[in-house]
């Protein structure tokens, strides 16, 4: 995995990413006006969701090489401060961006104390981190521990409005982490993931960078969880800080190819797609599938989707030009 | 609280201290040799546990011989996986993306392994010392506890001479203080490390087993003793077996004095705290701090 720099003032890629991504903006945009069902709307809704916490794991996971084990945090915490914001009468715009907000500040909490270390710190942070939240959650009386917490909808139940909020979002994502990937923040970030201690000497802050992407990775799963939960109505912790959340996030960008642009959102609508199949068909053990996923990926083609066909289209290009050679 | 109550608590935090450094060493083995976090350590605890149970329940051995027996068992399943998947995984001197993405996999492969054999009820296993109590002058504490304590101790003074009077446990230390200088001596890294993942996993194994003899389980069981071994080790210090005990030390006394003034819900969340409290205040363990202290004097 090497950076492929593009200072050269050639902003070709960026360009050719941007292009890619409003022809299959508008795509998406026209798919419920094209005649799909409630169902498949609800299915692109979870998608689209899932997609937005993909691509901001991958800010920092991917880029910078910095797993976190708790991405589940900002979820819930976005999926609750707009249940609450909302049932206190806040419009349903503003309390997804306090919801986001809120997620961010979290995410200093959690990155202020471990990115000043070099190790395995801000892993194994994220791990207690998130089970001391669902803890806690579990616990809280205001907002009805274990036991959940409702919305109020105010008006009709419009699906489609929804459907848009969440694309709207997930175009957001993917425009970040195209700006982050095609800028001097995403150089500095993949420096940090190949070798942090060069990465300082070249003048690039380690400490600062690691955070800006945390906390942008955060604010946006944070958004995501006030999306689901306007559409869900019904949040629980189980539900929205559960481990399975924080894995699922995680597997993602892995499925898809970690450390791109495009590899999280193809994990993203693989597991979109297949995982209420999933549990549907193995209600205990999808996790025991997940883990098995995981392994093979990282063992077998760590590139994930986009690796795989990256060394098919090498392969493929490799063949034609002894072709044409001899 | 009175000075016989006091003493109580402090026996009991000090029994429970050895079963918490046991648990720990195999991370901090794993650890500093490869700068690998075993975040399927969890798993491993969880198999120890049921090992000894099944031993237990099959062929009616005693468990402190089904701990015993689980350590060379462990110890085969640890160079095992090396061989499969871990020596393929990119080396570095760092945590990587990939190795712990590779562990975490594994974990949540083996507790859902778990699942899928043992269900989710819960499991104890219990014996005629279970429940009976021992009392010393005015202190009483469970007769399980010592029994544990001493098995936990026995093994921990047996890492202890093998890592200072063996070639491997030479090769362990050198790989843990500077892996260059090890190879130009010779060490063969890939063996030590091999051995070394081994022994990680046996001491996860067997402290499983130690666990089960005093909590009943379940195949989630090991996730909140990992978290306890992480705040272990990063009080320690990651790569110090010393801080081990240390950090042993302080989680077991303050778990156990925290039941004093923490309502139970919130007590999982005791360990965590300590964590935060442990990289705000001293990223580089108690050890570190030890350290700092002889380098000033």
């Amino acid at each position: 995995m090497t950076a492929t720099a593009t200072n050269t003032g050639n902003t070709s890629p960026l360009v050719r990413s941007a292009v890619l991504g409003i022809i299959l903006l508008i795509v998406t945009a026209a798919l419920p006006l094209a005649g799909l069902g409630p169902n498949s709307i609800r299915l692109m809704f979870v998608t689209l969701v899932w997609l937005t916490a993909s691509v901001a794991w991958n800010l920092l996971g991917g880029f910078a090489g910095q797993v976190s084990f708790g991405f589940a945090v900002f979820y819930g915490l976005g999926a609750y401060t707009t249940a609450i914001a909302y049932n206190s009468g806040l419009d349903r715009f503003a309390s997804i961006i306090l919801s986001a907000g809120v997620a961010l500040v979290a995410s200093f909490l959690i990155g202020l104390p471990t990115f000043r270390l070099k190790g395995p710190y801000f892993a194994i942070a994220t791990i207690g981190v998130s089970e001391a939240v669902r803890v806690i959650m579990t616990n809280l009386e205001i907002t009805g521990g274990a036991s959940g917490y409702r919305i109020m909808e105010r008006g009709a139940f419009n699906q489609r409005l929804h459907f848009y909020i969440a694309l709207a979002l997930a175009a957001v994502a993917v425009a970040a982490s195209m700006l982050v990937r095609y800028s001097k923040l995403g150089l500095a970030l993949i420096s940090i993931r190949e070798d942090q201690d060069a990465a300082s000497d070249l003048g690039v802050d380690p400490f600062r960078t690691k955070l800006l992407a945390h906390a942008l990775g955060a604010a946006l799963t944070g958004a995501a969880g006030g999306v689901f939960v306007g559409y869900a109505a019904f949040i629980y912790p189980q539900g929205v800080f559960g481990f399975d959340i924080s894995v699922a996030i995680l597997l993602m960008p892995t499925i898809g190819g970690v450390g791109t642009v495009w590899g999280p959102v193809i994990g993203a609508v693989v597991y979109g797609f297949v995982q209420e199949e999933l549990i549907a068909s193995f209600p205990q053990f999808h996790l025991l599938l997940y883990g098995a996923l995981l392994i093979l990926i990282i063992l077998f083609e760590p590139g994930g989707v986009l690796g795989l066909f990256q060394k098919l289209y090498y392969f493929v290009r490799a063949r034609t030009s002894i072709g044409s050679h001899s | 609280m009175n000075t016989v109550d006091f003493l109580n608590l402090l026996v009991s935090a000090l029994l429970l201290a050895g079963v918490y450094a046991a648990m720990s060493v195999g991370m901090t083995v794993i650890y500093g040799v490869m700068k690998i976090v075993n975040l399927a350590h969890a798993g491993f605890l969880m198999l120890g546990a049921y090992f000894v149970f099944e031993v237990n329940e099959r062929l009616h051995l005693d468990p402190l011989l089904g701990v015993l027996l689980a350590f060379p068992v462990f110890y085969f399943i640890g160079i095992t996986l090396h061989w499969l998947m871990v020596r393929r995984i990119p080396r570095s001197d760092q945590p990587t993306l990939s190795s712990l993405l590779l562990l975490f996999g594994l974990w949540l492969v083996l507790q859902n392994l778990g699942y899928m054999i043992w269900g989710n009820s819960d499991r104890a296993i219990l014996t005629p010392r279970t429940f009976s109590t021992m009392q010393i002058g005015p202190i009483i504490f469970p007769t399980v506890r010592l029994v544990v304590f001493g098995a936990a101790v026995f093994s921990l003074a047996a890492l202890e001479f093998v890592l200072h009077k063996t070639w491997f446990g030479r090769a362990v230390r050198v790989l843990m203080q500077n892996p260059d200088a090890g190879r130009i001596v010779g060490v063969n890294v890939d063996r030590t490390a091999r051995i070394a993942f081994g022994v990680g996993i046996a001491f996860a194994g067997t402290a499983g087993g130690m666990l089960a003899m005093m909590y009943s389980f379940t195949p989630d069981f090991g996730g909140s003793f990992m978290l306890r071994a992480f705040v272990i080790i990063v009080l320690g210090g990651l790569e110090s077996f010393s801080g081990v005990a240390i950090g042993a030390v302080i989680l077991a006394l303050v778990e156990t004095f925290s039941i004093l003034v923490i309502p139970s819900g919130y007590q999982p969340a005791v360990a965590f705290s300590l964590l935060v409290v442990a990289l705000v205040v001293l990223p580089n363990g108690v050890a570190g701090l030890w350290n700092k202290r002889q380098r000033w004097a």
